[in-house]
């Protein structure tokens, strides 16, 4: 390096770019250790879910120290996880796209639609946002018990596509307040209802923010294990989540296929996330930010 | 996912339709009035729009919780169909209840450190990686992927981490030549409730990266790069430069992990449940354990209530304080 600055003419004027050039090596190094450590626990999980159990039994935590997919077929066959893995695209799927038709629907309305009474009714929704889920989950196990709701499809989609409608209509509403009013306005000289308006003109517009919120939901109601454990009590449709839990509450010590199953469970989140990891962190900083 | 949501602005709700939001703050926000036959056709659809929301929120959150402040006031034990009423009986319990008050310090260390960490680290990755351009997305998906990934697979593999015998966090402990601080993380009353502190900190850390990383791409570089001209070295910089513009966004991560550290459940319940012996027992935890366990439904529930109300003054504070800031132009 130095070799370099000597030989240069004028060795005053580069060294600054010299050192900038090094801060920027050191900077890549820090990061890629930062971001192998951060990893560490995914790789672990991996490695685990990868070994022969002969291997688990004697060194369960050493990286790839050998290679068999029979952890994930015993997690797989006797584990369950193959109903698991539909019930949770059974229950993340129908609530997911509840939540974003829904809260593009209030977000639009809160934003554009005055009405008496509107703010009464945005505060009634938003006040989901400071309570915990916690606070009211008692209460509602003993109702969806008395209307029947329990075990169901039906009742746990409907709990998990509310505990995100606060969000999404917060989140929904910010993007239409961002929108102009000139075009709505040009097409109502044009002649087009209010509902057109809303179809035709609005929602294109927010395509970007309900693929974001499509995304976070998803993730969310993926990962929600509570609320399948609570209402879900016999296990009808138990999730990968819940199925891992219990799995956890029951047979720790079997560390393979708990690995395999633990393998299972975040791989849809992870390749989810890798692939549209702009349209996530956007969503979640846009959704943190715009209020 | 950690729960942390994004805090209601609760001061413009009330606006007439082009609510004027920061992100739309420079256009005038000159009222636009329609015509009356328009703005009926508007109240009409607006009505239906909101219908099935208010239906959804009614039935399965506002409707619960209002049965949760009822709860509250009687004795359910969860098959006494006419519960009887007990007044505040509940709550006078909880303020004399011991493990009321252990779990709520736990809570303050939850608080306290799990919102002061993850801010240190959030920030220091962010500015570490500001303006970096090669490699950002990789770094970016490294450093957020703990926080979207399900928090039970979360807890199973750091309870492998922190196991006593074979875990890596001894064996790297022994490897260093600190052996003797060698323990069963989970299971010694004494740490258990760092350990899984610990892994709330890995997991949220990258969720306040990600909001710091998008503040800093707003920071006035000129300004950085004058004050670098007038000798101020990097700790001034931060200080009297970077943070104060960022301030607006550094308020709503505080307020947004604070909150988490009332509401704190998920992590706890899955890698200890509270345990061993109630050490690790956060308020969540402990009404959970007190309505599931015990069947003292309404003692459960009235606890939980009160977690709610003490979050609620945090919040609100926080975001006036959020607000005021943005107002005086600090580019939120």
């Amino acid at each position: 390096m130095s070799a370099v600055a000597t030989a240069r003419p004028s060795p005053a004027r580069n060294r600054p770019s010299l050192r900038r050039q090094a801060s920027r090596a050191g900077r890549h190094v820090l990061l890629t250790l930062l971001s192998i450590a951060t990893l560490f626990p995914v790789v672990l999980a991996v490695s685990t879910a990868l070994k022969t159990s002969q291997d688990v039994r004697v060194n369960p935590f050493g990286l790839f120290s050998s290679f068999s997919t029979e952890n994930l077929v015993t997690a797989w066959t006797v584990g369950d996880f193959d109903d698991y893995l539909l019930n949770s695209i059974l229950l993340s799927v129908p609530s997911t796209v509840v939540v974003v038709v829904v809260s593009t629907m209030a977000g639009y309305t809160f934003a554009r639609l005055p009405f008496p009474g509107r703010s009464v009714a945005f505060y009634l929704v938003v006040l989901g946002l400071l309570v915990p889920f916690f606070t009211y989950m008692i209460p509602l196990y003993f109702q969806l018990r008395s209307i029947g709701l329990l075990d169901s499809l039906l009742g746990t989609n409907l709990v998990l596509a509310t505990t995100g409608l606060a969000f999404g209509t917060f989140f929904m509403r910010a993007f239409f307040s961002d929108l102009p009013t000139e075009l709505e306005q040009a097409a109502r000289i044009d002649g087009a209802s209010e509902w057109q308006i809303f179809l035709k003109i609005m929602v294109p517009m927010v395509g970007s923010g309900m693929g974001a919120l499509a995304v976070f939901t998803f993730l969310q109601n993926w990962n929600n294990f509570l609320v399948p454990l609570l209402y879900q009590p016999n296990g009808a449709y138990r999730p990968l989540t819940t199925g891992l839990y219990l799995f956890l509450g029951g047979r720790s010590i079997d560390i393979g296929p708990l690995a395999a199953g633990t393998l299972i469970t975040i791989l849809p989140v992870v390749v989810l996330f890798v692939a549209l990891q702009r349209q996530v962190t956007q969503g979640i900083v846009s959704g943190a930010v715009k209020g | 996912m950690t729960d942390t949501r994004a805090v209601p602005d609760v001061a413009s709700a009330g606006a007439p339709p082009p609510v004027p939001t920061p992100a739309s703050r420079g256009v005038p926000s000159g009222r636009y009035r329609a015509p009356r036959a328009t703005r009926r056709e508007q109240a009409r659809l607006g009505v239906l729009l909101v219908a099935p929301v208010m239906l959804l929120v009614g039935v399965f959150f506002l409707f619960p919780l209002l049965n949760a402040v009822y709860y509250a006031f009687v004795d359910f034990d969860g098959l006494n169909s006419a519960p009887p009423f007990v007044g505040a009986a509940n709550f006078v319990e909880i303020f004399g209840d011991p493990k009321v008050w252990a779990a709520l310090q736990n809570n303050m260390v939850w608080i306290l450190i799990g919102t002061a960490a993850p801010l240190a680290i959030g920030l220091a990755l962010a500015l570490l990686m500001w303006g970096v351009r090669r490699g950002s997305v990789f770094y970016r998906v490294a450093f957020f992927m703990p926080y979207i990934l399900p928090q039970v697979a979360v807890g199973v593999v750091w309870g492998w981490i922190y196991d006593p015998i074979r875990g890596w966090l001894n064996r790297g402990l022994e490897v260093v030549g600190l052996g003797s601080l060698q323990t069963g993380w989970l299971g010694n009353a004494d740490t258990a409730l760092y350990a899984v502190l610990g892994t709330a900190i890995w997991a949220t850390s990258g969720f306040v990266f990600v909001i710091f990383l998008s503040a800093l791409r707003n920071v006035d570089q000129e300004l950085v790069d004058a004050a670098r001209l007038d000798r101020a070295n990097s700790l001034q910089r931060l200080w009297y430069v970077v943070l104060p513009q960022i301030m607006p966004i550094f308020l709503m991560v505080t307020t947004i992990t604070l909150i988490g550290g009332f509401s704190v459940f998920d992590i706890v319940f899955v890698m200890t449940g509270g345990g061993p012996a109630g050490a690790t027992d956060v308020l969540g935890t402990y009404a959970y354990s007190s309505a599931f366990q015990l069947n003292r439904i309404s003692y459960g529930t009235a606890l939980a209530l009160v977690i709610t109300v003490l979050a609620v003054p945090f919040t609100i504070a926080l975001n006036r304080l959020q607000r005021r800031l943005s107002l005086d132009g600090a580019g939120a």
